[in-house]
């Protein structure tokens, strides 16, 4: 696949539309805004990447705590830069659309919070993701003993096989079990 | 094909999930995935079927509706924004005040509806039947002699409730008792219709008050909350920095309140035997404090009303002061003793929900109490102590020259009682706009001074008192003013705006917040015992009471209640048979029955899914460990494995 051409063709479009959780408008949108982040020159190119400093300025990531982790997550790069091709791009909005599955949602929550790419959430991740929600500035700092406690709180919840982490089919019980997480985990362009 | 997609896309799942756990394989997007899982199948015969594809696009297209549909509505919410906003600055203890305020003015409104189709339009409608001036015992009233009044006169009439007020629609003395059946060309029965509309009022207030506590008691588990509110807490959704900021406030509130109703608690559960015994004794003593305090407002409350109702009649401003002293002991004694209780409970550390609760359990006995006694003694004075052979009421069996229309008198007090609150509020919401343009002159000269009008915190448990106090009011006083709930609608709608600003301007968010979802079903508590007050008088007023004998729908009635059966029997012999069969005792024993049947019956369905719950989760637990199990033995045959090679490794 792989097109970046500045007009996407009706082939292409009904193709991706098969593929993806995204309709015919939201794909035609998504091309539109990712043309705007390529270089100039880069435009008609196909298979062109953005790098992860211009995703970085999407008004609907810019002020998104989980900003770095998406990008990190959803970029097909190897090594891992963060960039995104239009495939990636996409496979972003299908992800966080109105119609993707709660499994599908789940899983990719649970590739954004796990921090150190382990494939499962220990102690260090469970922080990092408790500063990235709450931490905004000096004052509304949880302390590092109601940390701790909230940490061990966690772990006592969900962690059912009590090895000192969450894996994904525990942290999937924990999602299942409320009723709104399909509604919030959504971004739309 | 979309037939083909459909049934790939499952076969997709588990592709991608495996390729993902698969380390050796390049990062592929869910796209690509697909794309192969599709050319894979396409040398496959595929099995289309229409229906199948047709089906999933209907469930897309209903569940879109269906978002949207819940969208829009939200959007509409009364005050959806505001509430939003107060949730996120000052977290959720002060913004289930809010949601409280807002279920009491849309329940005010939904039964001023009410009132207003079945007894206030009727009434217009149908006009009066006869009017005029009687002049024999028991029925002279005049509600309005003069009226042409002094500028200012119109003004004290406006406040209490005299004069071109009482000569409205407001009051129950305007309503007259035409029942319809004189001439056949109007059918309806203005007696009944307000008897039943009362009735219904109160019903309806009760399922409201009952549905909303069950939703809110059922709304919020603790079960897993940590990791609830950690995992799916966040809203992607949230755009710009500043809903950011509040969202991040809002999780951290919510964090900060568990966290910190554990720690008290683990504070408390390692307390020495002694300190506990002597934190138990300063609790009881404490109590015992707070009942004297309140007993003490019980007894000014009581002379006050008493010295108000002896010295009545008098004309012009000392006669208003005097009408509204028993309002303005209740409001004092209101504002000072749970200020005593707050500093009482500082000395008695519970955790912050109890603390809520418990402020909220004792101003609420001073409060409805005294509106209690307001009550008793007016209706004491009304039927001269339930002594009908007291000279003043021995012709009409009320006190007719004191009360013409005592319907009427009394509800004038509970008018007066609202207005008064609400004025208090506003009043206070001056002062406030005042202090705040004090201090920001003062800043600019000392900081000390601007430290001691500094911010106060927004004190939950007395706020929602005054609702509580407000609703009861009116609730006790429907049945004889029955505009009182519009009034009251828009009283609850003055006070939201002045409660946001004095919030916004001078409160700064409290240190330790307290859990919402069991103060809610608090204040929902409480508010039934306000309810029940009012329904102890209402039942008084209908059943008991002698209705005044010059005004009213219930003029010539020995009781208010007596209109019912009256009118039961002008119904038809089949509807009469049918009511008495279902009030007897053959109808209603079997349908008390099959109720306790079908509670049963739920009741040991939830008991069967909490077990089978609980077995499940113990399954999980031994699946774990069997996986333990499982990775230790591999290692161990791992190791057999590497033994002989190392054993003959050291030979060599």
């Amino acid at each position: 696949m792989g097109t970046t051409a500045s007009q996407l063709g009706k082939a292409d479009l009904s193709e991706y539309q098969e593929l993806t959780f995204l309709t015919k408008q939201e794909i035609l949108l998504a091309h539109k805004r990712f043309t705007e982040l390529l270089p100039k020159e880069e435009k008609n190119s196909t298979n062109a990447r953005v790098p992860m400093t211009k995703i970085l300025t999407l008004p609907e990531l810019k002020s998104n705590p989980f900003k770095e982790r998406i990008c990190l997550v959803f970029s097909t790069t190897n090594p891992n830069d963060g960039s995104f091709s239009f495939d990636d791009f996409l496979d972003f909005l299908s992800a966080f659309s109105d119609s993707a599955t709660l499994e599908i949602k789940s899983h990719y929550a649970f590739r954004i919070f796990d921090f150190d790419n382990d494939g499962t959430l220990s102690c260090g991740d469970l922080e990092k993701l408790v500063d990235c929600l709450t931490y905004e500035s000096e004052d509304s700092r949880l302390t590092t003993e109601e940390m701790r406690q909230l940490i061990t709180n966690i772990l006592e919840e969900s962690d059912i096989d009590k090895d000192g982490t969450v894996n994904l089919s525990e942290f999937q019980h924990v999602i299942s079990r409320s009723p709104d997480f399909v509604s919030s985990f959504k971004i739309v362009l | 094909d979309s037939n083909q997609v459909c049934l790939c896309r499952e076969t997709t799942k588990t592709c991608w999930i495996a390729a993902l756990e698969d380390q050796d394989c390049p990062p592929l997007n869910y796209i690509n995935v697909c794309l192969i899982v599709l050319q894979v199948q396409q040398m496959q015969v595929p099995a289309s079927s229409n229906a199948a594809s047709w089906k999933h696009n209907k469930t897309k297209s209903l569940r879109k509706l269906k978002n949207n549909f819940w969208e829009f509505l939200y959007y509409f919410t009364l005050w959806g924004r505001s509430l939003q906003k107060i949730g996120g600055n000052f977290g959720g203890g002060v913004q289930s005040y809010f949601l409280f305020l807002r279920f009491l003015v849309v329940l005010n409104f939904v039964s001023f509806l009410l009132i207003a189709g079945f007894v206030i339009i009727p009434s217009f409608v149908l006009g009066s039947a006869e009017s005029g001036f009687v002049n024999r015992p028991c029925m002279t009233y005049d509600p309005n002699p003069n009226t042409l009044v002094a500028f200012y006169e119109y003004f004290l009439h406006l406040l209490s409730g005299t004069g071109f007020m009482e000569d409205s629609f407001m009051f129950y003395g305007y309503y007259n008792n035409n029942t319809g059946t004189e001439d056949g060309s109007r059918a309806y029965n203005i007696p009944l219709a307000y008897i039943f509309t009362a009735i219904f009022y109160f019903a309806f207030c009760l399922c409201c008050i009952i549905a909303r506590s069950v939703a809110v008691a059922t709304g919020g588990s603790t079960v897993g909350n940590y990791s609830m509110i950690v995992f799916t807490g966040w809203d992607f959704g949230c755009l710009g920095n500043q809903a950011t900021k509040l969202k991040q406030k809002n999780i951290y509130y919510r964090l900060q309140v568990d966290l910190e109703e554990e720690r008290i608690k683990k504070q408390a559960a390692s307390l020495t035997p002694w300190r506990k015994v002597a934190l138990y004794s300063l609790r009881i003593l404490m109590f015992v404090v707070a009942l004297g305090l309140i007993g003490a407002a019980f007894f000014g409350i009581f002379k006050a009303t008493d010295f108000s109702q002896v010295r009545d009649g008098q004309p012009g401003f000392l006669g208003l002061l005097i009408e509204f002293l028993p309002s303005i002991v209740i409001t004092t004694g209101n504002f000072l003793v749970p200020l005593l209780c707050d500093q009482i409970a500082l000395i008695e550390k519970y955790s912050p929900s109890i603390t809520v609760v418990m402020a909220l359990l004792r101003a609420v006995v001073l409060r409805l109490v005294s509106l209690g006694i307001l009550l008793f003694t007016l209706c004491s004075q009304i039927t001269c102590s339930g002594n009908a052979e007291a000279s003043a009421c021995q012709q009409c069996r009320y006190d007719h020259e004191k009360y013409p229309c005592w319907e009427t008198r009394v509800g004038q007090e509970m008018y007066k009682l609202m207005l008064f609150d609400l004025l208090v509020n506003i009043a206070l919401l001056v002062c406030l706009c005042f202090l705040v343009c004090v201090r920001i002159v003062v800043d600019n000269w000392s900081c000390k001074l601007s430290q001691l009008v500094g911010r106060q915190e927004f004190v939950v448990p007395s706020n929602v008192l005054g609702l509580v106090y407000g609703q009861t009011v009116v609730w006790a006083g429907a049945l004889f003013c029955p505009l009182l709930p519009l009034m009251n609608t828009i009283k609850f709608v003055i006070l939201f705006y002045c409660k946001k600003i004095t919030l916004f301007h001078n409160c700064r968010p409290a240190l330790k917040t307290f859990r919402s979802t069991t103060s809610t079903f608090f204040f929902l508590v409480v508010l039934l015992f306000g309810w029940t007050l009012a329904l102890v008088v209402m039942i008084y007023s209908l059943a008991v009471i002698n209705p005044s004998m010059a005004c009213g729908p219930f003029r010539f009635f020995p009781s208010m209640w007596k209109i019912v059966p009256n009118s039961f029997y002008c119904l038809s012999k089949v509807t009469q048979d049918f009511l008495f069969f279902i009030g007897s005792q053959a109808f209603s024993i079997p349908l008390f029955a099959l109720s306790c049947v079908i509670m049963c019956y739920f009741v040991a369905l939830a008991s069967i899914y909490g077990k089978s719950v609980e077995m499940l989760k113990a399954q999980l637990k031994l699946e774990g460990q069997d996986k333990q199990f499982l990775v230790k033995q591999i290692e161990r045959l791992k190791l057999q494995h590497l033994m002989p090679a190392l054993r003959a490794e050291v030979q060599d």
